[in-house]
């Protein structure tokens, strides 16, 4: 079953079937008995009747008189029988109606007062209800007898009110059936329709025809709505980025390619040659590098769960503590327990990476990561600060780190391109400043803001 | 010093390998993580340079499962992608240091240098031992001040010894980590260039700075200068 509407439809005519077919079942069995009982009482009063006609002749004999008060009685084949037995089981009267008949032996003589009902058939098939009825008749003073009267009636009249009532019953009950499920089918179609309207509008948005969900969804719709937005507006801002980050790098391969070209064309020697090749490559391989790191960066990510930094911290000094083990570094964290970051894990050490390790660089002895989690006009947002006790960065020389392939430490092969990294992650992918300024340790301090996307659900749940 | 470099492009390969060898390293090569995994576990290795991404078995795994065998020699790892979290990983596997693609060879060289300094205890590129120095970088031996010459062998020699200053090793030992396979390990060869660096440096036989112990090898016992 793939469709709701399906699932419900077949769970919900499951569930009427069955809740329906028990009521009719109780309604048949109850409607069943109440008849039984009304022509059990009818015949009790006919059995009554016909005491009440019992005369005892000369011979102490039981007889009835010949014109019984109920009519068929007396009539042959008219569907009310009677006839009445003595202790030793035989007959010792029939009413005319049984002419040519015998109702079937049943039931044996009993005590006095005792009342059989029962459905039987008749030898000749007929589906009768057969009630005995035992009585003690005081045919002389202090001289009792028991006598057996029993009365039958043809359960055809019973049968046919039976299936009339059945006809009607169950005539209801599916007619009560199709339109339940008619109104659910409906109230289903009703309830599913922003499901549709969803579908529709992601349809549109593939083919461009409209850029965001609409936001007026039910209240249980709209987590989802809002997340495909968050992640709708995060590929679209993906996709920039890889389109802006190209054509960067086309463009900035052209300045090499074009001194290069020049250098062929104006015939230098061989030594310029070799010397212009070994600039551009350097130059060309900044670039590349620069690029690859800040291609690599994944941004925010939508519906990301809210990552720690200390552990990942810990584990960039513990990293670091290695490849610097010589200069025997102090590398101190400082960061509070529930500082989080929303997004990549790579982005985040990258920030965290680069910002240690230019630190690194730089200090005498003593490196100290700070973090701590902010909040401005309800966006969570996050500072990330790095402090050393080397000679610190002066103030007119912070712009030229930031530009994009300058090389902060020129003697250490590919690492400049660290903070020109940094501040592209921090400034164009998480909305933030990258600041540099002096830190409490005397060196430089480099203190990164990152604002994170104000998704209702997501700031409110994790704070 | 003995090295192994793991690294599956053939160019590169070839052109550390040759560096090295000029540099006077004992170089073993491997192309593919298996047999790189395979030489470490079986050569006395002095350092090991691995590149993360390796045909058969990745660069992280081969380190992790040499320092989970208990081998020590300090790793660097070479790395095309330059991204933090590759070398965190690479860290946290047991790499002792990283490089990103392309490098420099003299930075290559610098750090090779600084980690097997570091292993032997030593923290600056220039090891004094009493009035000899030696200069990792520069190659270079001095005696009070005053440069020695010395033979490539001759400092090949040296600067095992004084890097494991104190520590008693063997002759065995020695031709294991200074020479190539291929090269004539005849141990005479060895007494010979002891002989002459006890010339060069101690030429009037009062600092006796190698000394010999019969049947176990040989010592470098001046004091390591502090520093």
């Amino acid at each position: 079953m793939h469709s709701f509407s399906g699932r419900l439809l077949i769970a919900a005519s499951v569930v009427l079937a069955a809740f329906l077919g028990l009521t009719g079942l109780i309604l048949d069995r109850a409607f069943r008995d109440s008849a039984q009982s009304a022509v059990q009482d009818r015949l009790q009063a006919q059995v009554y009747m016909l005491l009440g006609v019992v005369d005892v002749d000369a011979f102490n004999r039981l007889t009835l008189p010949q014109a019984l008060p109920e009519a068929r009685f007396s009539t042959p084949d008219s569907g009310l029988y009677a006839d009445v037995m003595d202790a030793q089981g035989n007959l010792v009267w029939r009413s005319p109606s049984l002419l040519g008949r015998a109702l079937p032996f049943f039931p044996a003589v009993r005590d006095p007062g005792d009342v059989q009902f029962a459905p039987l058939e008749a030898a000749d098939g007929d589906p009768l209800f057969l009630l005995a009825f035992t009585v003690s008749w005081e045919v002389a003073p202090n001289h009792y007898r028991l006598y057996t009267f029993r009365v039958a009636e043809t359960q055809w009249n019973f049968l046919d009110q039976l299936w009339s009532f059945r006809r009607s019953l169950w005539g209801w009950l599916l007619a009560a059936t199709g339109i339940l499920l008619a109104v659910q089918g409906l109230i289903l179609r009703w309830s599913l329709k922003p499901l549709r309207r969803v579908a529709a509008e992601v349809t549109e948005i593939e083919s461009g025809q409209r850029t965001e969900l609409s936001s007026d969804y039910p209240e249980e719709l709209r987590p989802l709505t809002t997340n495909l937005n968050a992640l709708v507006r995060q590929s679209r801002t993906l996709l920039e980025r890889y389109r802006n980050a190209l054509g960067d790098l086309a463009h900035s391969l052209k300045t090499p390619l074009a001194v290069l070209r020049s250098a062929l064309e104006n015939g230098a020697t061989p030594e310029e040659l070799r010397q212009a090749l070994i600039e551009q490559v350097e130059r060309m391989n900044r670039t590349v590098d620069y690029q690859l790191q800040r291609a690599a960066a994944s941004g925010p990510v939508a519906l990301s769960t809210p990552l720690p930094v200390a552990p990942l911290a810990h584990r960039i000094l513990d990293s670091l503590t290695k490849v610097y083990a010589e200069r025997a570094l102090d590398l101190r964290c400082e960061i509070a327990t529930n500082t989080v970051f929303y997004g990549d894990e790579g982005d985040l050490m990258e920030i965290l990476g680069n910002l240690t390790d230019n630190a690194c660089k730089w200090a005498r002895r003593q490196v100290v990561v700070r973090a701590w989690p902010a909040e401005d006009d309800r966006r969570a947002e996050l500072v990330l600060e790095v402090d050393d006790d080397g000679p610190g960065i002066p103030s007119e020389q912070a712009p030229l780190l930031l530009n994009r392939g300058q090389r902060a430490d020129p003697t250490v092969a590919g690492h400049g391109i660290g903070l020109a990294v940094v501040r592209d992650l921090v400034e164009e992918v998480y909305y933030g400043r990258l600041e540099i300024g002096y830190g409490t340790l005397g060196g430089a301090n480099i203190r990164a803001r990152l604002r994170f996307q104000a998704n209702e659900g997501r700031v409110v749940d994790h704070q | 010093m003995r090295i192994l470099i793991i690294e599956d492009e053939a160019p590169l390969l070839e052109r550390v390998t040759a560096q090295l060898r000029e540099q006077g390293y004992a170089v073993d090569t491997a192309a593919d993580g298996r047999t790189g995994l395979y030489l470490g576990q079986e050569y006395p290795l002095d350092a090991a340079i691995v590149d993360l991404g390796l045909p058969d078995m990745p660069g992280i795994e081969v380190i992790r499962r040499w320092r989970a065998e208990g081998h020590k020699f300090p790793i660097l790892i070479l790395t095309a992608r330059g991204r933090w979290q590759d070398k965190v990983e690479g860290l946290e596997a047991g790499a002792d240091d990283y490089l990103v693609k392309p490098f420099y060879t003299e930075e290559l060289l610098a750090r090779l240098r600084a980690l097997i300094r570091r292993t032997g205890g030593w923290t600056q590129a220039v090891l004094h031992c009493g009035p000899i120095a030696l200069d990792t970088g520069a190659q270079q031996v001095t005696l009070d001040g005053q440069p020695v010459e010395v033979t490539a062998y001759e400092y090949k020699l040296l600067e095992y010894l004084m890097l494991h200053a104190g520590t008693v090793i063997s002759k065995t030992e020695l031709t294991e980590h200074l020479y190539q396979e291929d090269e004539d390990r005849d141990s005479n060869v060895l007494e010979v260039l002891v002989g002459r660096l006890r010339r060069k440096l101690d030429p009037d036989r009062t600092l006796n700075p190698i000394e010999t112990l019969r049947g176990r090898g040989y010592r470098f016992r001046l004091e390591r200068a502090a520093g």
